[in-house]
This record gives C-alpha cells, sequence and structure tokens, in this order.
C-alpha cells in the first residue's frame, strides 16, 4: 500500500482542498472535512453540500485553470480515474497532492486511514476506517459452510450493449465477499462488454442491474431481459435494481454492499 | 429559297445560353448540320466552342432559341432516344474507376435495350484496339485514349458525333490518324461531324469551318473562305501569313509573330 | 466474368454466414441440439449474424454507390454525415427520455435522423435543378463536423454516465441484434440495393462524367438523386442496425474491383456479399477470441481487411493511377 504527500508533512492541517472524484469527495465528507473543501468534479453529487461547492471539470479532464484558481492547499486524487500527468503539473505548480490508491474494497480502510493522516484527522478516520472494517467483516461472516461459487450472480452496468461489472470491481467484490459467484469474473476487462450468449449458457441465478444516473433503469433493461427469460434469474423473478453505493469507494459502499444482501437474501433466503 | 422537303439533322436557331442570369454566354447563334457534314468549330480559348457543343446536344438547355434534331425539339427528346442519333464527347477524360477499354467501350451499348448490330469486337477493331481489349486506360497512348471513346460512340450508332477538342494533347501523328479515322468512318457509315478545335491548319482539313468570337458566330463556310487574315485577326488576335504553296494546299503560319 | 468467380462470390458468403452462425465462443453442432443451444442458435445468433450480413452488405453496396456518384475512390458512406446525424438523434431522444417505442426507440430515432441528414446534405448538394458531387461531399462533411461537434458538446456537458454508455453502440455494436431488426433492416437495404442495381448502367455512365452520362442517353441529376437515395436508404439502415463499421464502406468496392471489375453491374453486388461476409466474419472473430469478453466488430473488420487490402493495393489497377 503506496501513497504520496508530495512535500514534507505538514504543520497546519489543509483548509483548501479540491478533491478530483466523486468518491474521495464522499470520503472527505464523512471525515468531516467538508467545510475545508473549496472544488469538486462536475460529477461529486453526493452528499448534497458537494453540489454547492466550485466545479473544477471532469474526472479525466479536469480544469487546471480551475484548479490552481482556487488557491488550494491540498488536491485529492484517485488512480482510478484521475491523469497520472495532471499530477505532475500540479507539483511544477508547488501544489501539494494526495493520491488515494484504494481500488478494491479490502484496501478502502487503509486508504481512509491514510487520507485521514494527511487532513490531520487521524482518530476519525480510524473510526470510520474500524466501522468500515467491521460492517465488511459482518457481511461477510453469514457466508461461512456457504460454499462459493453455489449462487451465480449476473452484475449489469448497462443493459444495451451489455457492459457488466468484471474482476476488480467493488461490485465484483461484494459478491464474492457475500459468498456468491460473480459469472462475469473471469473476463479480461474490468468492465467487459459481455456475451448474451455467455449469459444464457451460465444461467445466472440472480441479475443485479446497478443505477443509470438519470435513466430509468427498470425501462432500460426491459429489452435485455426479455432476451433472457430463459436465464433462471428473470425466470424466477430475481432481478434486483440497485442504488450507486457500489460505483464509488467510499463510505457508501457499506450500504451498498448492504442493499445487495438484502436483495440476495429476499430472493434466496442464505 | 428552296422549300425544305426533309428537316436538318440538326438545327441551331437563335439560340442564346447563360451561365448566370442576364450574361449571355452565348448570343443568337443559328447553324444547320446536315448529313454528312464535316464541320470544324474553330475560337480562341473561352470563346464558346466548349458551350455551344454541349447546348447543341441537349445537355446544357439553351436560355432562349431553338435547338431541333430532325426537325424535332432536341428538349423534347427521350433521352434514349436521342443518345441514339446524337453522341457528345467531352474535352476531358478524367476517370477515375479501372474501366477496362472493354468495359468503357461496350457502354457505347447503353441507349439500347436490344443490341444493335455492331459489336463491341467490331468497334475495337474499327479504331485498331482489338489487342488492348483487356488494358486499362491508363496503359493507354493518348491516342488510344481518344480512340477509346471514338469506339464506344461507334457503337453508340449516333449519326452526329460532336466531338470537343479530340485532338487536344495528341501528337501529329495521333490527330493525322483520327481525322483519317473519322473521314474513313463517314464515308463507310455517313456519320457527320462537329468537332471543336484549336489548330488552324487542321481546320483546313474540314469541308466546313465555323469561326467562333465571345460567343458570337463570326464566319461560316468553306476554310478557304472563312480564314481568312482579317477573320483569324477577329477571332485570335494573332496576325497570320496565309501561303499558297502548291495549286491547291494552303497553310497559315504565324512564326513571324514569336 | 468467369464461372468459377460467381460460384465462388456465392459460396464463400453461404459457408462464412453458416461458420459465423455454427461456431463462436462455443460452436455448436447443429445435429442433436439441446434445449439452451437451440435458443442461442435461434434467438441470439441468427439474428445476430443476419443483422451483421445486411449490415454489411448495406455498407459495401452503398460505398460502391457512393464513390461512383460523388466520383470519389475515397467516398465513404460515413463522409455524408448521416452517422453523425443519427448518433445525434439518438442521443437527444435519449437525453429527452423518448422511450416510446421501447427497445425500438434508439435503432428508430437513429434512422429518422439518418435521414433527415441524408437530405439535409442532399438539399444543400442541389443546385441549378441537381445535385453537384462536390457540394454534396463538401456538405456531408460540414454537416457530419457539425452533428459530431454537437454530440460531443453533449456528451462533455452532461455528468450523466447512463448517456455515454448508451451511445457505446454508435461505435459499431452488434450485440444488441434481434428479430426485430431484421425486416426492416432487410427492406430499407433490398430497396437501396433494388434502386441501385437497375440504376448500375446509369452508374457507371455517372462515373466518367455527367458529359457521357447525357450522350450516353441518361439525364445525369435525375440518376445522381435516384442513386443519392438508396445509398441514403442503405447508410440510414445500416447505422441504425449497429452503428458505425468503419472499412467496409470504403475499401470493399476497391478489393472487389479485383475480383469482378469496375462495372458497377457486378460491382455492387459483389461488394455487398463481399460487406456482408466480411462483416460476419469479423463478428464471429470478435464474440469468439476473449470469450465471454465481446470486441468492437470494426476492430476486427479493420484488422482483417486491412492488411489484405494493402496486399492488394501493392498490385496494379485499385484505382486508375
Amino acid at each position: 500500500m503506496s501513497y504520496t504527500v508530495s512535500a514534507a508533512g505538514p504543520a497546519l492541517p489543509p483548509a483548501r482542498i479540491v478533491s478530483l472524484s466523486p468518491s474521495t469527495t464522499e470520503i472527505l465528507f464523512a471525515l468531516g472535512a467538508g467545510e475545508r473543501i473549496i472544488g469538486v468534479t462536475n460529477y461529486c453529487d453526493y452528499p448534497e453540500e458537494a453540489k454547492r461547492k466550485s466545479k473544477i471539470g471532469g474526472m479525466s479532464n479536469p480544469s487546471l485553470e480551475a484548479v490552481v484558481s482556487l488557491k488550494p492547499d491540498l488536491v485529492v486524487m484517485t488512480t482510478d480515474g484521475n491523469p497520472k500527468e495532471f499530477e505532475e503539473l500540479l507539483h511544477t505548480l508547488h501544489i501539494r497532492t494526495f493520491v488515494f490508491t484504494a481500488r478494491r474494497i479490502a484496501d478502502l480502510p487503509q486508504g481512509i486511514r491514510e487520507l485521514g493522516a494527511a487532513l490531520l484527522v487521524r482518530e476519525r478516520a480510524e473510526a470510520l476506517a474500524k466501522e468500515m472494517e467491521h460492517a465488511l467483516a459482518r457481511l461477510g461472516s453469514g457466508v461461512k459452510g456457504h460454499g462459493p461459487g453455489k449462487e451465480k450472480i449476473l452484475y449489469i452496468i448497462w443493459p444495451e450493449p451489455l457492459i457488466v461489472a468484471g474482476p476488480g470491481t467493488a461490485m465484483d467484490d461484494a459478491i464474492t465477499l457475500l459468498g456468491r459467484k460473480n459469472i462475469a469474473s473471469s473476463a479480461s476487462s474490468a468492465y467487459p462488454k459481455y456475451s448474451l450468449e455467455e449469459v444464457l449458457r451460465q444461467a445466472p441465478d440472480v441479475i443485479l442491474i446497478g443505477k443509470g444516473s438519470g435513466m430509468d433503469m427498470v425501462e432500460v433493461s426491459r429489452g435485455i431481459l426479455k432476451r433472457m427469460t430463459s436465464v433462471p434469474a428473470v425466470r424466477n423473478n430475481n432481478v434486483c435494481y440497485l442504488s450507486d453505493g457500489l460505483y464509488r469507494l467510499g463510505p457508501r459502499v457499506v450500504r451498498g454492499i448492504e442493499e445487495l444482501a438484502e436483495c440476495l437474501d429476499r430472493r434466496s433466503p442464505r | 429559297m428552296s422549300s425544305v422537303s426533309r428537316p436538318n439533322l440538326l438545327e441551331l436557331a437563335g439560340v442564346s445560353y447563360s451561365y448566370e442570369k442576364g450574361r449571355p454566354f452565348i448570343h443568337d447563334l443559328s447553324f444547320t448540320v446536315g448529313e454528312g457534314d464535316f464541320i470544324g468549330l474553330l475560337g480562341a480559348n473561352g470563346s464558346g466552342k466548349s458551350t455551344i457543343m454541349k447546348v447543341a446536344s441537349g445537355l446544357l438547355r439553351p436560355s432562349s432559341g431553338s435547338v431541333l434534331l430532325w426537325g424535332k425539339d432536341l428538349a423534347a427528346t427521350r433521352h434514349k432516344d436521342r443518345a441514339k442519333l446524337i453522341s457528345y464527347l467531352p474535352q476531358t477524360l478524367d476517370i477515375s474507376v479501372p474501366f477496362t477499354i472493354r468495359e468503357l467501350v461496350a457502354m457505347g451499348l447503353y441507349p439500347y435495350d436490344i443490341p444493335p448490330a455492331m459489336s463491341v469486337d467490331e468497334a475495337l477493331e474499327m479504331v485498331g484496339l482489338t489487342d488492348k481489349a483487356d488494358a486499362h486506360l491508363t496503359d493507354l497512348s493518348g491516342g488510344e485514349r481518344r480512340r477509346t471513346f471514338i469506339a464506344m460512340t461507334l457503337l453508340q450508332g449516333a449519326g452526329l458525333l460532336m466531338l470537343d477538342e479530340p485532338l487536344a494533347n495528341l501528337d501529329i501523328k495521333y490527330q493525322i490518324e483520327l481525322v483519317r479515322l473519322l473521314r474513313k468512318l463517314r464515308a463507310s457509315r455517313n456519320i457527320s461531324v462537329v468537332m471543336a478545335l484549336h489548330d488552324i491548319n487542321i481546320a483546313l482539313q474540314f469541308e466546313k469551318v465555323m469561326l467562333i468570337k465571345e460567343g458570337n458566330l463570326i464566319g461560316s463556310g468553306p476554310p478557304e473562305a472563312v480564314l481568312s487574315r482579317a477573320m483569324l485577326k477577329q477571332a485570335f488576335d494573332v496576325d497570320v501569313d496565309i501561303r499558297r504553296p502548291g495549286n491547291e494546299g494552303v497553310s497559315i503560319s504565324y512564326e513571324s509573330q514569336f | 466474368m468467369s464461372r468459377p468467380k460467381i460460384a465462388a462470390l456465392i459460396l464463400m458468403p453461404c459457408l462464412l454466414f453458416l461458420c459465423s452462425l455454427f461456431l463462436g465462443p462455443k460452436a455448436i453442432n447443429p445435429v442433436g441440439l439441446s434445449e439452451i443451444e437451440r435458443e442461442i442458435l435461434v434467438q441470439i445468433r441468427l439474428p445476430r449474424v443476419l443483422v451483421a450480413f445486411l449490415m454489411g452488405m448495406a455498407l459495401g453496396a452503398s460505398g460502391a454507390v457512393l464513390q461512383g456518384v460523388l466520383r470519389n475512390p475515397l467516398a465513404d458512406p460515413y463522409i455524408l454525415g448521416i452517422s453523425s446525424g443519427a448518433s445525434l438523434t439518438a442521443a437527444l431522444g435519449i437525453i429527452g427520455g423518448l422511450t416510446f417505442l421501447g427497445a425500438f426507440t434508439v435503432p428508430v430515432l437513429a434512422f429518422i435522423g439518418a435521414i433527415v441528414t441524408g437530405s439535409i446534405v442532399g438539399a444543400m448538394g442541389w443546385k441549378r435543378g441537381g445535385l453537384w458531387p462536390e457540394r454534396l461531399l463538401l456538405a456531408g462533411v460540414g454537416l457530419s463536423f457539425l452533428f459530431s461537434a454537437l454530440l460531443m458538446l453533449m456528451m462533455s456537458i452532461s455528468t450523466d454516465e447512463g448517456l455515454r454508455r448508451a451511445m457505446l453502440w454508435i461505435f459499431g455494436d452488434l450485440s444488441m441484434s434481434e428479430w426485430q431488426r431484421v425486416p426492416y433492416g432487410l427492406l430499407f437495404v433490398m430497396a437501396g440495393m433494388a434502386l441501385s442495381v437497375t440504376r448500375a448502367k446509369a452508374l457507371n455512365a455517372l462515373i466518367l462524367g455527367d458529359e457521357f452520362a447525357h450522350s450516353l442517353g441518361f439525364a445525369p441529376q435525375r440518376e445522381r438523386s435516384i442513386l443519392f437515395v438508396s445509398v441514403g436508404l442503405m447508410t440510414a439502415a445500416s447505422v441504425s442496425l449497429g452503428g458505425m463499421i468503419g472499412f467496409i464502406g470504403l475499401l470493399m468496392p476497391h478489393i472487389m474491383r479485383f475480383f469482378v471489375g469496375s462495372d458497377s453491374r457486378m460491382l455492387i453486388p459483389a461488394s455487398a456479399v463481399g460487406g456482408g461476409s466480411l462483416l460476419c466474419i469479423a463478428d464471429l472473430v470478435s464474440r469468439s477470441v476473449l470469450p465471454p469478453m465481446e470486441l468492437p466488430a470494426g476492430v476486427i473488420t479493420a484488422i482483417i481487411g486491412a492488411p489484405y487490402f494493402l496486399y492488394l493495393l501493392r498490385r496494379k489497377h485499385v484505382l486508375s493511377f
């Protein structure tokens, strides 16, 4: 686990923070640093207060000018979506950065601790990380004796064209944590365009459909589900529509896993 | 004035044409082409030779006046019927698709639902391109390229050939060859030819020349009569010497102008 | 055209069609089908292979026609801006929440956008009572830039992940092919084919130039307009069937000139059959190499097609120079 704080440890806690991803924004708010955030991306819409912060552009194309003009004393970035070059640009302008490197659910608590250290809110971060570790342990404990790969799950990110959650994603981690088998975990990319005939062949027992912002997923998914009528999940009406909790590796991940677990338990009690 | 018992092959009466409204390019032009005529259309660059040929072949509609083909309005003639009577060979032959010579020549049959007597092979034979049938245009010399399209036109079977500068960019040898070929065809198939020209000396080989200046017909008749020093000065703005070295031959030279 | 060539042009596509039907992430043995195999074959593969073939046909044929109509060997059906118009309309529909036709919404919107764009290009290419190749080409390029820019603008402003995903199909996607798409695809592609094949002589003449076309007994402007409509129909249908697949429209006509010559009467059907076969085989590869993941078919099309085309280019007469 590595992270970078460009300058030597700060004497004073950073007071003007720019966050370059929705997940780090959510973590910063959860650490009680919301007041200190002065800039966020256009995509940062949680919590509600985040929407009222200055916008600095997208994740992959933040505006350097917008960031610099806010005169931040810390820019929080992520390896999952921000360009590496942007970090270097900020360094040449002597702007301190913190790069959040956790990309898996298991790494999240440690990532939160490190961010807390950078913000000089160690206790708060430790509490949040602990709480999260307990929650993850609790959620994972129910699966003892439940052989992995028993119940087959497909997590649909987008129905047409069919994009699913593959290996290395929080969705895949959550499914594994809950003792189920993600049928797409053997795919060769994180969000593969998935073969419809393979779905039929692999016959998932439960289909999860993630939230697409601004879209009615029930409506958008109708077509693809109609073509999957022979799949057990669809035949037995084991299809759940979920929130975007697992899309952002932040404090809401726990809620996202719980939501997933509720769906699975409702359909097929462990 | 003798009564017209039979209409002319082609008759232009008071034809004007303008590319832009109110600025006529061709002014009140009238002339006729009879069967077996061999007419040279002579004039400086931009004098309107091509435009006259396009109007006369129906490609451009006259702004005023009439073009009659065998006494009937050309514009009212069905496209396919018109194509069987009159064909127009444009000046530029730039073709970006690699058709074979045979494919190109065979297009002469397009106006026909039932193929006419002549076959593609005969047309190729007539212009001496039999052994080039499967070659492409780019493999051919300038003269052979012209002959390819002449063969297409022959297969098309039209009685009137409108040829726009067919001798341009050809060596003298090919120029002579092409004019001889057309004469031979006139003898054997009674075709009529209207040909736009640059070379004044070649115009002397025609029975009739029409001298064009700025869209006006300034002279028409046998070359000896039309191509006078004064007329050529008017049409080309060049002083020429007209020599009559032998009993019959005439030659026009302009060396003194260099 | 020799008999073996004609036979090859008929047998090869049939063989490739069957290959892409029975091969795939897992080969299916047509004898003794299991329930699941039957469903995959009938409900997933068959419509998909048909849509791929139709789409490839439309692209190959419209490329052959358009290169003649515009007298430009570099013309590609997408150059007319039809695809940009289709994607813009589809995106606007998605943003506007138009779901009036369910699963049909996107293809129908795309088709409408394509036809409207084609008509605008036609109207802008129209002057002095006719369509002019250079005007058409420039109007198409101009409109294409404008519509792509508007689409990019929408994508940039919108923070909507869904829109981005919903627009993925435009970069070429056959995975959504289903039976409902086959009839209208068939209708428009066949209408365009019929229109262009019956006008193939006129197209040959137009390739030589308007003067030749006129001299050979055609009304150049009328013929060009009809051929333009056929290109519009086929391109619109292909975009609506599966987004944009590059390479086929531009290069299949050139490849086919080697086999059947330049006569449009053979070239149009041959480019259609060649385009259909290539897209079928490219789609087969795209869904078979890294299962269960699917690769974009357009990428495979170019990877298979381009080296072959470059090899052919080393020989003479792809172009006339």
